[in-house]
């Protein structure tokens, strides 16, 4: 930032900007967090299914908080978020793709370090190409534009085989590794405290620091210069004008960061998966529009433009519909023919759907909104 | 009430150029021209549509002028793109609060420090600018506390009174560093004692800047108490500029403009 202070207006000087009080609770709460989400493999034990849950919720962290970023906060409705996930998850098998294991597909051989990077930087290009049109609409009609993405990805997936393999087979991800080590299962393990660090126990620490890092990200951006120029376009383009806000730059700078985030999200959900693989169809499966609407409930339960929102909303939406298969698979829930067929799936879109209802009718400010609510009892002075 | 005292550093005259604005079938402005001297007070008058924030808009680069030009000092402000503008020393406050209402007023008001400053995601994600980001604070909380709304910095904006947005609005304005405010019916909306403070706020900060402020204004009262320079716009013609006391009497004024007021009156 340049640093431009003229002089001030002879107005008394007043001690303004009081040292900031920590908050102690605040900063205990978080530290009490961190230490939870570190020692979850420890905690579930040989009970892997729980954490691959818990891996599950992080990438609808990451790419809820990709999305909160612009509708909440920039004021673009995009509905398109599946489709940058494909676009990354894909991107990272052809860039780290070895071509001498996937005969027939295309691999780059890339590091997988530098193959997640170049993902997440196509997902931002991908993004940017699709500014024109961001820029020029507006709400439910950017929103509708967007969802014609989902089904370019469905399409592209399924004739592009070469980079997707094809929608029967699709293709394995490449091993994620970082420095020789490898986030797979290896002999002899590292253990902590008993419990052996294995593929599943790296990946969720390898999350984490996505989560983690998106999350500081996007904390940082919002209360910062570009976080006041998305709200200043979100709420009168005019006055942002008049401000000396680019809105068509912001605008596709806004999306430019949320596929970002979604393209990452993607190389989550293809090493979540283990798999990489275009959809059947446009209604079921990673990259749906049941994807998109899953995402955009994300948003609107956690409170638009809030990041620590966004995580409550991941917890409720991507948390319950890995919950309910869980009990599926392991305790035989909804196989009776008494849930007429109801899949863990379907049962979990009801309960968020009555989550989003239940949001927009009572609190539309969302889950962001209860928790201002309960901590401003705790925080001496309340934040942006 | 005649030219500042101490003029800023920089600041320069403003000139609207014999501009003409189209509106399909409507010419809101028909060959518009005067000039705002530098370190004036300087309002814009007018009946309803009569083009004041037409002009305004021209002037600020959201409208481009069908004809003429707007200059100030040696820039040609119709030839940027509007976003420019706010970097050259343009400010503007609006006749509609256009604050965000979600948001603190000092995170309203930083928002006028955009283009005295840079860094976009990565800078801010990564909190390179937090140092610089203080002492921009400090600056937005300064002039907060001249518009007298210093206690207000972490209500958000949807809290406010009208009469305390209203400053805040200005206070935006102010926190570009403007060498010319441009206020859109400042006191539209305010009672007569905000009216009145509002006068004497108008007329402290421009002492106290050394800035040009151009307002438009319905209140009579206020624009003759404060304006070294009165422009009298109706039906997009300029039909007087002056001193007040010489628009007060001119005739053609007091029928256009204060005639169909005594009418209302009545
Ligand atoms: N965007 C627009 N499109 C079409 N016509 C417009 C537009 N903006 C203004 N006008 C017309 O231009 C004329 C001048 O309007 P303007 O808003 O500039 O008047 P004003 O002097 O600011 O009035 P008021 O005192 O009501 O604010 C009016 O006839 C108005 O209808
Ligand atoms: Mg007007």
């Amino acid at each position: 930032m340049s640093d431009t202070i003229t002089e001030a207006p002879p107005s008394v000087p007043r001690p303004v900007a009081a040292p900031k009080k920590r908050n102690w609770i605040k900063i205990a709460a978080t530290v009490l967090l961190v230490l939870f989400l570190v020692a979850l493999p420890i905690l579930t034990g040989s009970q892997v299914a729980y954490l691959k849950v818990a891996q599950y919720i992080l990438i609808g962290t990451v790419g809820g908080i990709g999305l909160t970023l612009l509708v909440g906060q920039a004021g673009q409705l995009s509905l398109a978020h599946p489709f940058f996930l494909l676009v990354g998850a894909v991107s990272y098998a052809v860039l780290a793709g070895d071509p001498a294991e996937s005969p027939g597909l295309v691999g780059l051989g890339f590091p997988p370090l530098l193959a997640v990077i170049g993902a997440v930087v196509i997902c931002g290009l991908v993004g940017l190409a699709f500014a024109p049109v961001a820029g020029r609409l507006r709400g439910i009609y950017l929103g509708v534009a967007s969802l014609s993405l989902v089904f370019l990805g469905l399409w592209l997936g399924q004739s592009l085989e070469l980079f997707t393999g094809g929608t029967s087979s699709g293709r394995p991800p490449p091993t994620f590794e970082l420095f020789g080590f490898a986030f797979s299962t290896t002999t002899p393990a590292p253990t902590i405290a008993g419990v052996p660090i294995q593929k599943q126990q790296r990946l969720w620490y390898l999350f984490l620091v996505f989560a983690l890092g998106a999350y500081f990200l996007a904390r940082g951006a919002i209360n910062s210069r570009i976080g006041r120029s998305w709200r200043a376009v979100r709420d009168n383009e005019a006055a942002a004008t008049a401000m000396g806000v680019n809105v068509a730059r912001v605008k596709a700078g806004a999306f430019t960061i949320s596929s970002a985030f979604a393209g990452l999200a993607g190389v989550m959900t293809a090493l979540w998966l283990d798999l990489v693989k275009p959809d059947e169809n446009e209604f079921t499966g990673n990259y749906s529009l049941t994807v998109a609407i899953a995402f955009l409930a994300i948003v609107i339960i956690g409170g638009l433009g809030s990041v620590p929102g966004a995580v409550v909303g991941a917890i409720v939406v991507y948390g319950l519909q890995q919950f309910f298969l869980l009990g599926a698979n392991q305790f035989g829930w909804f196989a009776d023919a008494q849930f007429g067929g109801l899949s863990a799936v379907i049962l979990s879109a009801f309960v968020y759907g009555a989550a989003v209802v239940l949001v927009v009718l009572f609190e539309p400010g969302g889950a962001a909104a209860i928790g201002r609510r309960l901590t401003s009892r705790f925080t001496p002075r309340k934040e942006r | 009430m005649t030219s500042a005292p101490t003029l800023r550093e920089g600041v320069v005259d403003l000139v609207v150029d014999d501009v003409t604005l189209r509106f399909g079938g409507i010419t809101a402005l028909d060959g518009v021209s005067f000039t705002v001297a530098p370190g004036t007070v300087h309002a814009l008058i007018g009946p309803n549509g009569a083009g004041k924030s037409s002009c305004f808009n021209v002037i600020s680069g959201l409208y481009r002028p069908t004809e003429g030009r707007v200059r100030l000092g040696e820039q040609v402000l119709t030839d940027l793109r509007p976003h420019r503008l706010a970097a050259l020393g343009v400010g503007r406050s609006f006749q509609n609060i256009a604050l965000s209402p979600g948001s603190t007023v000092r995170d309203n008001v930083m928002l006028g420090r955009h283009s005295l400053t840079r860094g976009g995601f990565l800078s801010g994600g990564l909190r390179l600018g937090s140092k610089t980001e203080r002492k921009h604070l400090a600056r937005v909380e300064e002039i907060c506390d001249f518009l007298g709304v210093a206690d207000r910095l972490d209500s958000p904006v949807s809290a406010l009174p009208y009469g305390v947005a209203k400053r805040v609005d200005i206070a935006r304005a102010l926190a570009c560093e403007p060498i010319l405010l441009l206020l859109d019916e400042p006191a539209a909306g305010l009672d007569g004692t905000e009216t009145a403070e509002m006068a004497v706020t108008i007329s402290e900060l421009r002492d106290a800047l050394g800035i040009s402020v151009l307002l438009v204004e319905h209140d009579m009262g206020l624009v003759m108490g404060i304006a070294d320079r009165v422009t009298v716009l109706d039906f997009g013609r300029l039909i007087a500029d002056g001193v007040p006391s010489e628009v007060q009497s001119d005739p053609a004024v007091i029928s256009a403009y204060l005639g169909v007021g005594a009418e209302e009156e009545n």
